[in-house]
């Protein structure tokens, strides 16, 4: 019976196209035939593909060409492109020219200027934000550079936060974010490619890497799986990153995801592969491993003693994050010898008069903790310390007057919280506190034992995986040559070979 | 399809092991007792009568919610015949489950150590998994559940830390010797020295204590005031898992000095003024090596030649003889002590002879490495050729410094 239910719940619908769909066949035929001569026809196709003059920002501008006496026409989405620009340096010239043997090229004194021969080009290019011109008796249009989307200017980086070094940040405009990496990286080998990888909303993605160094088959390999997306629309990185990975139920990141252009530069100059991607402050690095999550990049600009002193720290947090809670389960439940008398005998005054079991009231408080973080998070700025002070007061304070926790488990728990601040990385972040949940599970269940056996399975499983083919630990484990920036860093003096498992084609940085 | 039942497959079993396996020795920490002390003593009916000094976690915990009124300690005695069913037997009084992961002290009445059987008994505790092998072990000259009701330490708020905090002193001065059930054990199954434990008491003997100096057991100790009746002084001497004897202070501390096992730590002892006699000095010992000892063995008698060297601080001098100045006079006060030493020494080492027939040096590792084989060592029978044996001490004696101001006034021009 339980299987038939089983079967039930797991059997798929078999009907076919249950949608009612309609089919835009005519449309697209249209789309894919050449620029037709007659300017009239070809104006009357896009006035209804554009739906003319219900969409209120598309704009034909009609006019004749001085000295050719030819009609022309054209298309721009007016929110989107720079209409001062346009007037000045396209329209103006052209009705304004009397010489009647003239190329078109020349007049337009714009920066840049492409010719189109099919509709569904011109289209591409109208969507882009340029302006598209059509001259009565052409088969070929002229696409005019003049895109001006809407969008922030460069500004701090708000999650990945430094006190020494560049402050800037990755915008939404792909194109700033490409500036801000060549100006670190001045190099002619260094290339942004585009790709388009949606179907619909013909995203485009940049692939910035440096052309003497990033490992040609890695290349291949993103390249072949972004070009082969079979989706309508990706917005940003953060969704490509998802379409990308390799191991999409994995608990560990395997796309490092950084907002400053520092870091992704750093990581271009090592080898590496970076993503761009316009409506993204941020960009994607492939393929990346543990220590990258690990690593922030205030720790090669801080003097090499601090440094390691903040590495130390993070790693010492990590584990603090990890196993706090756990062991107190453990120690409370099952170990109870292993503890001074002294605070042994504290934590028992304490858990006296608590009516859960140990592990139900560092569940509880875990819980508590996520609901503050994430309440944090959401709420909007002006009563955001308001939340802070009731979350610290009502589940600190009143929680332990009221016998619901010990106080002992309100500092455990803190501590961890404030310990998983120090991964700064958010998807490491999550993956840290996620499994912070199964050693306290496996601590109730079986104690110290069973947070060692967690620990080891969990080794086993982290060795393993791979991000486009490097394995997640090296080059700790395996063994690659690099400048052995794992744990903690060495003398930049020292720091002299790009890390061997992203198989650059220049080993050595001097 | 296939793929999804698989997984259903696996979680479930998954599942299963998490229900069948682990919480199997799971204890919530709040619903134990934790005994800090257990006493034995001999029982009327039963074997042995055990006590149970157990620790109230609330006592002394200024916490919130962790704070009461109630007493720091629970006593509970009762006749038993091991050490291990009393775990539960004890429930019908105590609420919670009796734990002996505190216990860090075993605490014996001389009456039961010198029972013949006591070995018995004392095997119990490496059969019980929590008793640890550092438990200390207290020998009281009252019976054990006594000294633990009439125990009441002042300032200390928690029990085990009282016993921790004087015990350690007590090492640390050397009042007491260092003894914990492991090395009671080990001396024992090694079947050659004497095991040394901590001798104390809450009954207090009038003694006539003048010129006796370290000469006394615990409870001689003259002491007036508001504080505890317990003290802890000397110790008892067990020849193969038996009590046969106790030691003063003093004898204590040769004992450890002349000791081979362990460096002993810094003493603080006093002696008469060669020059005159009716001042003492007051002197403190460090031993910066263990005693040499040699031993040769000739068939028939064997020979023990010990030598001892001592670094003395000489901290008071009430003869006003100023010995850092007068290098002759140190010289004399060198020859003095280590005469006193030597003599002293010797005369305990006799004692250990003829009175206990065995040496609580731990002389015998010594011996061991003088046999090629463990047969050979054994055929020799250290306990048996050690009363025979002939032992020569030899002390040296090493100044080091004579106080913080080391000269003093001359008494004439000071009195003049």
């Amino acid at each position: 019976m339980l299987g038939d239910l089983l079967k039930k719940a797991f059997s798929s619908n078999k009907k076919s196209n249950p949608f009612h769909e309609k089919s835009n066949k005519e449309e697209i035929q249209i789309k894919e035939q050449k620029i037709h001569s007659d300017l009239e026809y070809s104006m009357t196709i896009f006035k209804e593909i554009y739906s003319f003059p219900d969409n209120k920002d598309v704009k034909f501008r009609t006019f004749q060409i001085g000295g050719l006496k030819k009609q022309a026409c054209l298309i721009s989405i007016s929110t989107i492109t720079d209409i001062k620009l346009l007037d000045e340096y396209a329209i103006q010239p052209l009705l304004r020219n009397d010489n009647p043997s003239f190329s078109i090229e020349n007049v337009l004194a714009v920066q840049a200027l492409s010719t189109v021969e099919y509709n569904k080009d011109a289209i591409y290019e109208i969507n882009k934000g340029n302006a598209v011109l059509f001259i009565e008796g052409y088969t070929k249009a002229y696409s005019i550079t003049a895109a001006n989307f809407q969008g922030r200017d460069v500004s701090n980086a708000d999650n990945e936060i430094v006190l020494k070094g560049p402050k800037e940040a990755f915008t939404e405009k792909a194109a700033s974010n490409i500036s801000l990496i060549r100006k670190r990286i001045r190099d002619e080998n260094l290339i942004v490619e585009s790709a388009v990888i949606s179907k619909r909303t013909k995203n485009e993605l940049f692939i910035v890497y440096i052309k003497d160094l990033a490992n040609k088959q890695l290349l291949d390999n993103i390249k072949k799986r972004v070009s082969s997306l079979n989706v309508d629309s990706v917005q940003n990185l953060a969704l490509l990153e998802q379409h990308i990975e390799e191991r999409k139920l994995s608990l560990f990141p395997s796309i490092l995801y950084t907002e400053r252009p520092d870091r992704a530069s750093a990581f271009i100059e090592d080898g590496y592969i970076v993503l761009l991607m316009d409506n993204s402050p941020d960009s994607l690095v492939l393929p990346a491993t543990f220590w990258s999550f690990f690593h922030i990049s205030e720790d090669h600009y801080l003097r090499y003693i601090y440094g390691n002193f903040t590495r130390g720290l993070r790693m010492i947090a990590i584990f603090i994050t990890l196993f706090s809670s756990s062991i107190y389960v453990g120690i409370t439940n099952y170990h109870t010898e292993m503890i001074p008398p002294d605070l042994l005998l504290a934590i028992s005054a304490t858990r006296e008069k608590v009516p859960f079991p140990a592990i139900i009231e560092v569940i509880l408080m875990e819980f508590a903790f996520g609901l503050i973080r994430e309440g944090g998070l959401r709420v909007p700025t002006p009563i955001g310390p308001t939340i802070g002070i009731v979350g610290a007061l009502i589940l600190g304070q009143a929680a332990v007057q009221a016998n619901i926790v010990s106080p002992i488990v309100v500092i455990v728990v803190a501590l961890a919280g404030v310990c998983s601040f120090l991964v700064s990385d958010i998807s490491m972040n999550f993956a840290i506190r996620i499994i912070r949940f199964f050693f306290i599970l496996s601590a109730g269940f079986f104690g110290f034992y069973g947070m060692t056996a967690v620990f080891t399975a969990g080794l086993f499983y982290i060795v393993s995986i791979k991000s486009f083919g490097v394995p997640y630990l090296s080059p700790m484990t395996p063994k690659y040559t690099s400048s052995k920036d794992t744990v903690f860093r060495r003398l930049l003096k020292n720091e002299i070979f790009r890390p061997g498992y992203v198989k650059p084609k220049d080993m050595k940085k001097t | 399809m296939k793929k999804q039942k698989h997984l259903i497959k696996m979680v479930c079993l998954i599942l299963l092991v998490v229900s069948l396996g682990g919480c199997w020795d799971k204890k919530e920490i709040e619903r134990n007792a934790y005994v800090v002390a257990i006493g034995l003593d001999k029982g009327k009916e039963a074997s042995l009568k055990i006590t149970y000094l157990i620790s109230n976690p609330e006592y002394g915990s200024i916490q919130q919610g962790g704070s009461t009124n109630e007493p720091p300690v629970e006593i509970i005695s009762f006749e038993t015949d091991d050490l291990v069913s009393p775990l539960y037997k004890a429930n019908a009084v105590i609420a919670k489950e009796i734990s002996y992961n505190l216990m860090k002290n075993i605490i014996v009445s001389e009456k039961l150590a010198m029972e013949k059987e006591f070995i018995r008994w004392m095997y119990d505790t490496t059969k019980e998994k929590d008793i640890r092998r550092d438990t200390y072990l207290i020998f009281t000259k009252e019976d054990a559940s006594k000294f633990i009701l009439e125990n009441q330490p002042k300032l200390e708020t928690r029990a085990n830390k009282y016993f921790e905090f004087i015990i350690r002193r007590g090492i640390a001065t050397a009042n007491i010797p260092d003894s914990t059930l492991h090395r009671y054990l080990r001396i024992t199954e090694a079947d050659a020295d004497l095991f040394l434990g901590i001798y104390a008491t809450t009954e207090h003997e009038d003694t006539d204590q003048s010129n006796k100096g370290d000469e006394i057991f615990a409870g001689q100790l003259d002491t007036t005031g508001k504080t505890n009746k317990t003290q802890f002084l000397g110790s008892t001497v067990f020849k193969e898992g038996m009590m046969i004897g106790k030691l003063t202070a003093e004898d204590t501390r040769i004992s450890l000095l002349l000791s081979v096992a362990e460096k002993s730590p810094p003493m603080l002892i006093s002696f008469p003024d060669p020059n005159k006699k009716e001042y003492r000095i007051a002197a403190k010992i460090t031993q910066l090596k263990s005693p040499k000892v040699d031993l040769k063995m000739n068939n028939g008698i064997s020979k023990v030649d010990v030598f001892l060297p001592i670094h003395m601080d000489i901290l008071t001098d009430h003869a006003m003889e100023n010995y850092a100045k007068d290098t002759q006079k140190r010289e004399e006060l060198k020859k003095y002590i280590e005469n006193r030493f030597e003599k002293k020494m010797m005369k305990f080492v006799t004692r250990t002879q003829e009175e206990f027939k065995a040496d609580p040096f731990g002389w015998s590792l010594i011996a061991r490495k003088k046999f090629a084989s463990l047969p050979e060592y054994k055929r020799f029978g250290w306990m048996q050729a050690y009363p025979q044996m002939d032992v020569n001490i030899s002390v040296n004696i090493t100044f080091g410094d004579f106080g913080r101001q080391s000269r003093l006034p001359k008494l004439e021009k000071v009195r003049d």
